[in-house]
């Protein structure tokens, strides 16, 4: 879509307006990626002749793999690049299917209704739309009359029916999938001649979503068996560590995984850019002004840089200005309208290189989930024609949907994991033409590690995807769906799940009501409401806020405002009475909430302010309760429940231009979240404890904290304690099938202050206004207790707990020793720790105080490399005032 | 009630109460007209005292006060009263309520003073906060106090029932113990469930029966369009019964706040079908048509769940003949084409021509009959399809083409309220559908084999009280409709005139 087709990485690299900057310069790293040939067979070899002479291609040599493979009954997971083609080999499949039925005669007319149908499942209903054009358009092209359809929540239910009874291919979403099973007596004939199950971008199911999808599969086998089908599955997925493992756990079949990539890619310039310290003439900003909330009042360590946030969209200006149509990937939707903004003042900054000289300059606008259906729809047809040169998006983009060809990619930041950044890297350059890809590195901590260590990011193995279906509280709620679909029995023990978890499950159910029966004749479900829609595939519940323009503003004068709603987390981050935000380049205000209806509403009015806003928010845990405990080398291990606050309590006003705070911690007048969950924590044994605080009594600024607080002395030994609790959850997935980010923890020097006690009322329940009265209990609890224990919690990130923080409390051990090797191993030879070892994308504190060398202790006194002997237990004061100190 | 040998017992939890005002407290005495009546939830003072001035049974509220414990017993009239006042001799049951679960643990104090009178006298045990605990994360549940249950059966010589306070109405579970036979406990209807009043059918053998209605079905809620703030209007106004707001005129209905012309007229015409018995037509819908004009066919249907393996019983009656059939599955359950085959014979090669009517037939028998022919009589998949099917309740209630009185949709309560009175009053689907699951897993068992006949005589009852809605309704069909008692003079058809 460009009109350069050639880009010419040095001569952009040196028209940028900037002193010193070059290939060579120190703060870049160029790695230029060779082109890959495409690797391709005659169609004819692949196909039959009735397919081979209508399909308007070559096949890729992964293509053909995969169409063999199904050839031979298998079941095929196609891990290659984006718009590799993947869409074709299911679409073609489908195409065999329906020869072979006979309902599609030898010259691609239609003979019947009943055969081979397809069902295709996409992670969303974008994504099913915008495929449902893709396929239809394949199968017109080819001349073959396949009726294709969207059936989800958006497909009207006048039209329902017919497409049951009617179409060969159904694409849906997996909560459509659940749902939908309750009544699958209406959907007899698609199952009945159900061939082929289509899972895309399969990646994408991990963690607690991952779990909902695999049982959802599950229950779908079940009754598509009941009428009498038997489908092959396709799965398609970007490059992964470990697909067929991922696969076979997700499908409970076996699969043959195609991941030698024989589409083309033409060669790749890849950027690593460090934006330039602030204060060298450019810029007297502080830290990146509108990250994702951290901590109040913590700095973000050594930030002497220009924001990710300021100078990605330079570079994204100049790119665009060049003819290289490109996409700003950016962490926040609000990041994608600033962005905009920021871009347009790059340009009037540099008249002397920007110069408009053929009419208007290069259109850039803004995408992102929060902005309403019709202006994502303009916006992505816009750029596929050319007449947007540049789109700031969200992750919204990150996957399959259609807007053409782009010759750039510009990441706002490091998305945090390394199959991220190569799909997103990889979304440029289709066909054979080159393609640039710049990660613009922030002031944070992961982003400086990658630019300081480029191996780490292009030279590395990319992650691997976890799906656990060990976890039985999610089992429970998809066997009750199960149940009320078809009847339980013995034919489903082994093939739904393990006998003893059939009949535990099957006998909770039963004693709590809620099924009827025994295994061995049939067990019914007998609640009073559809279990499917207690099934919520992100594990997260909660009401969701509309957002809407106040009464008295004037909407003619506003033009469109289609905003989609918004969860309530979201809402009270970033929708807080006095919040500012941008849609569509105009700012708005929030000026009014309602929490109370039946639909909660956030109002806004359209305002022009020199300023935008953003948010702080507190973590914490409280009302801690043991379960069960047990002792290891003078540790005290729990595990219990407990409520975990979240409080987004103030925000700061930033100056637009400068990013410097106009006003800072304005209270959002936002109550605290509440999540009761599942916990395990550890104390620190009294002695170790008394014996570190002594070793680390001088550590201060090592931690990572400024020298105001690094007087503290308890700092170096809390330092470790929170780089042991990092540390912990960082290697869990080495053990448990479980995504960090469904993890949450606090480390502590006041563990007991985080208990429930008879004593005091349940904190929790008290902290309605916010966080700080919680945490002045807790301070005041620590003040009036004697001997405290110190430790570290971690949680369970979904309500209600899922059977995580439990798991790592059985292994506790084993994830000790692996967290001390991790810690120990690493060569970064920093004090505080670096990405690989100890930092968190998740930590509320931004990642300080850490102390690795004090988290080593503990892990080898818990595990017992290490003895009391070791330790300089002489002189330790005992009755030292221990503060309230806590991180996330 | 009176006279049977049963412990009635009205629980009203803590959520219905809230909804219940003076006179749908008096409705629901009236309609359920039980020995007791107990609130199991929260103390709340208003709901008490609501009661006690209207009930002239006792009330028992174990969680007021300071009592630990209540002992009450029923005498053989019907009378329950405190312990001390009945004659052992003459007793039915004792009935015991403690203050919360923790109390279970002194069997002393829960025990009846003394021993029983040397009769099995059945036990009924309530417990407001009583409820099952489950914990999906390590599959499993468990009953708080169950230890001191089991010892507290095993002290008695009569049977145990246990009412959970804070369980569903329909909940019934016997929880296993180490030492002598399970421990039945029965919900009271508290929890997510809590909106309904239930009567728990306490019987000499200990199991209980228990029919539910909603609070909304009493009093004035009752009434379609009547909430929390328009009974509130309309008890201003000084209209406290439904019988009262029939006979008010449709303008003073209308002027009152909120209430606009349509809805006025809506409500008064639902309080007059439910004093009058008399179902009302609301549009000008007739009634289903009915193929050669013969009367329909009257279906319905026995399976062992909502999600069924098994249709274990068709039963089939003709208006015209008058001739009821069944077909049941009463040897091998794990067959179910043998029974589906039978009925599909005798429906074609009898019926093939005639229309067939049911109750919620779109939402359940069809789907399911249709489901069943498929796979085990494919021939006839054509033909059933072919067949004129119909829905009566899909016809009267989701689409409101009529007004029925009855408090619920069930087939049972409307065709009663309109003057059907059939043979005894029928288990509930749930109770159904528990026996022939217990028949399921042991076939060959004769304690385990349900009374057939009796399952035909309520298959059958269902049949002949659908005949007699439908006939219900087509004779208000025919009725003129100048005789609707509103003052709004001039014809009309029905309501969707105005």
């Amino acid at each position: 879509m460009t009109q350069d087709s050639t880009i010419d990485i040095e001569r952009l690299i040196e028209t940028f307006p900037r002193e010193g900057v070059s290939l060579d310069s120190d703060s870049i790293t160029y790695r230029p990626l060779p082109a890959r040939e495409a690797d391709t067979l005659p169609s004819g070899e692949v196909l039959r002749p009735t397919l081979a002479e209508r399909y308007p291609f070559e096949p890729f040599r992964h293509q053909a793999d995969a169409l063999d493979a199904l050839d031979r009954d298998e079941n095929v997971t196609v891990a290659t690049s984006t718009s590799s083609g993947k869409t074709d080999i299911y679409a073609l499949q489908i195409a065999r299917n329906l020869l072979d039925s006979g309902v599609l005669a030898p010259d691609g007319s239609r003979t019947g209704d009943a055969g081979a149908t397809a069902l295709c499942i996409y992670p969303t209903k974008a994504l099913a739309g915008d495929q449902r054009e893709s396929l239809a358009d394949r199968y017109d092209e080819m001349g073959l009359d396949v009726r294709v359809a969207r059936y989800d929540g958006d497909t009207p239910q006048s039209e329902r029916r017919e497409i049951r009874e009617r179409a060969d291919v159904i694409l849906t979403n997996p909560m459509g999938v659940s749902t939908y099973l309750h009544d699958h007596d209406r959907w007899s004939r698609f199952y009945t001649g159900l061939d082929l199950v289509v899972l895309d971008e399969s990646h994408t199911h991990t963690g607690v979503q991952g779990m909902h999808v695999a049982w959802i599969l599950r229950r779908l086998r079940r009754v598509v068996s009941h009428w009498g089908g038997d489908p092959q599955y396709v799965l398609t997925s970007a490059t992964i560590g470990n697909p067929e493992e991922h696969s076979e756990e997700l499908l409970d079949e076996p699969v043959t995984v195609v991941d030698e990539d024989g589409s083309p890619r033409g060669p790749r310039d890849l950027l690593l850019w460090n934006p330039p310290p602030s204060g060298s003439g450019e810029e007297r900003g502080t830290f990146a002004a509108d990250d994702p909330p951290s901590a109040p009042g913590v700095d973000g360590g050594i930030s002497s840089r220009v924001p990710a946030s300021v100078d990605a969209p330079r570079l994204w200006n100049h790119l665009t200005y060049h003819g290289v149509g490109s996409l700003l990937f950016c962490p926040s939707r609000k990041l994608t309208e600033i962005a905009v903004r920021r871009a347009a003042e790059h340009r009037s900054e540099h008249p002397g290189y920007y110069r408009a000289t053929n009419g208007p300059f290069p259109s850039l606008e803004a995408y992102n989930a929060g902005m309403g259906r019709i202006t994502r729809q303009k916006r992505e047809s816009s750029f596929k024609d050319g007449s947007l040169a540049g789109l700031a998006t969200t992750s919204a983009l990150e996957l399959g949907i259609d807007i053409g060809d782009l010759d750039g990619v510009v990441l706002l930041g490091y998305p945090g994991q390394r199959q991220q950044f190569w799909q997103r890297i990889g979304r440029a350059g289709r066909g054979g033409s080159r393609s640039v890809g710049v990660l613009v590195a922030d002031h944070r901590t992961l982003d400086q590690y990658v630019v300081d260590n480029p191996e780490y990011l292009l030279d590395t193995d990319v992650e691997d995807a976890v799906v656990d279906t060990d976890n039985d509280a999610v089992f429970a709620q998809h066997l009750l769906c199960a149940a009320d679909e078809i009847a339980l029995d013995r034919a489903d023990i082994g093939r739904f799940a393990s006998e003893e978890r059939l009949r535990a499950g099957v006998e909770m159910w039963r004693r709590a009501g809620r099924l009827t029966g025994y295994l061995d004749a049939v067990v019914h479900y007998a609640g009073a409401r559809r279990p499917q829609t207690e099934v919520s595939i992100y594990g997260t519940g909660g009401d969701e806020y509309e957002l809407r323009l106040a009464d008295d503003v004037d909407e003619a004068a506003v033009g469109d405002f289609d905003a989609e709603n918004v969860a309530r987390n979201r809402a009270f981050r970033d929708y807080h009475e006095g919040a500012v935000r941008l849609f569509d380049g105009q700012q708005f205000e929030v000026t009014a909430i309602h929490d109370d209806r039946p639909q909660p509403v956030v109002e806004l009015e359209p305002v022009d302010r020199e300023y935008y806003t953003r948010t702080l928010s507190d973590v914490n845990v409280v009302d801690a309760e043991s379960e069960r405990s047990r002792e290891v080398n003078g540790f005290t291990l729990h595990f219990g429940t407990g409520t975990v606050l979240v409080h987004h309590h103030s925000y700061d006003q930033v100056y637009v231009e400068s990013n410097e705070p106009k006003e800072r911690m304005l209270p959002t007048a936002r109550p605290p979240i509440r999540m009761e969950t599942q916990l395990c924590w550890v104390e620190v044994s009294e002695e170790i404890e008394r014996g570190l605080l002594e070793k680390y009594r001088e550590y201060g600024t090592e931690t990572g904290v400024d020298a105001e607080r690094a007087g503290t002395p308890q700092i170096g030994y809390v330092a470790g304690l929170h780089a042991a609790e990092h540390a912990m959850i960082k290697t869990a997935p080495l053990e448990l099938l479980v995504d960090q980010g469904d993890l949450g923890g606090l480390s502590t020097l006041v563990l007991d202050s985080h208990y429930a006690s008879p004593e005091h009322d349940e904190l929790g329940a008290t902290a309605e206004r916010s966080l700080d009265a919680v945490e002045a209990v807790i301070a005041d609890r620590a003040e009036s207790s004697t001997g405290t224990a110190s430790g570290w919690f971690i949680y369970d990130g979904v309500e209600g707990g899922i059977g995580f923080a439990r798991a790592i409390y059985e292994e506790f051990e084993t994830l000790a020793a692996h967290a001390r090797d991790q810690l120990r191993n690493c060569e970064c030879g920093r004090p505080d720790g670096c990405p690989a070892c100890t930092y968190s994308e998740n930590c509320g504190n931004d990642n300080a105080p850490l102390l690795r060398e004090s988290a080593i202790d503990v892990f080898e006194h818990l595990i017992g490399d290490r003895t009391r002997a070791d330790l300089d237990l002489a002189d330790a004061d005992e009755s030292e005032r221990r503060p309230a100190l806590f991180y996330a | 009630m009176a006279g049977d040998s049963s412990l009635d017992l009205l629980s009203v939890p803590a959520d219905a109460g809230h909804r219940l005002s003076r006179t749908a407290i008096e409705d629901a005495l009236a309609y359920f007209d039980p020995d007791a009546v107990c609130l199991p939830g929260e103390f709340d003072p208003e709901l008490y005292g609501g009661v006690r001035t209207v009930a002239t049974v006792p009330v028992i509220a174990p969680r007021a006060g300071t009592d630990h414990v209540g002992h009450h017993g029923r005498a053989r009239e019907g009378e329950v009263v405190d312990t001390a006042a009945v004659d052992p001799t003459t007793m039915t049951h004792e009935l015991v309520s403690v203050r919360e679960s923790s109390i279970l643990a002194e069997t002393d104090t829960v025990l009846p003073n003394g021993e029983d009178a040397g009769e099995d006298l059945p036990t009924v045990l309530v417990v407001p906060d009583l409820a099952v605990e489950h914990d999906p994360t390590t599959l499993t549940a468990r009953l708080p106090h169950l230890d001191a249950l089991a010892e507290i059966q095993n002290a008695l010589s009569g049977p145990l029932t246990v009412l959970a306070g804070s369980q569903p109405a329909n909940y019934h579970h016997p929880w296993d113990t180490g030492s002598g036979g399970p421990v039945t406990v029965h919900g009271m209807g508290g929890g997510a469930d809590g909106s309904r009043l239930t009567l728990l059918s306490c019987t000499p053998s200990g199991a209980v029966a228990g029919e539910s209605v909603d609070a909304d079905s009493f009093g004035l809620r009752a009434i379609h369009g009547v909430g929390a703030k328009t009974e509130a209007s309309l008890h201003r106004q000084g209209i406290t019964t439904r019988s009262g707001l029939a006979e008010t005129p449709v303008a003073t209905l209308a002027d009152l706040p909120g209430v606009g012309r349509d809805s006025a007229e809506r409500m008064h015409a639902h309080a007059e079908v439910i004093e009058t018995g008399d179902p009302l037509r609301l549009t000008n819908e007739s009634l289903p048509a009915l193929r050669n004009g013969r009367p329909p066919i009257c279906l319905d249907i026995e399976t062992d769940g909502l999600s069924p393996t098994v249709v274990w019983q068709f039963g089939v009656y003709d208006p015209e003949t008058d001739e009821y059939t069944a077909f049941i599955e009463d040897e091998t359950p794990s067959d179910p084409g043998r029974n589906v085959r039978q009925f599909c014979d005798h429906l074609f090669a009898s019926h093939a021509e005639r229309t067939i009517l049911t109750w919620n037939g779109d939402g359940f028998d069809y789907p399911v009959i249709e489901r069943f022919v498929r796979q085990h009589a494919p021939k006839y998949v054509e033909a059933w399809q072919d067949l004129w099917k119909h829905d009566l309740y899909s016809w009267g209630v989701r689409d409101g083409n009529a007004l029925l009185p009855g408090r619920t949709n069930k087939l049972d309560d409307v065709s009663r309220a309109l003057g059907y009175g059939g043979g005894e009053t029928g288990l509930t689907g749930a109770q159904t559908a528990a026996a022939y699951q217990r028949f399921m897993r042991a076939p060959d068992d004769p304690a385990a084999e349900p009374d057939w006949t009796r399952h035909e005589r309520y298959c059958e009852d269902d049949c002949r009280a659908l005949w007699h809605v439908w006939q219900a309704i087509e004779d208000a069909e025919r009725r003129d409709p100048s005789d609707s008692a509103t003052d709004s003079g001039g014809q009309q058809t029905g309501l969707t005139d105005f």
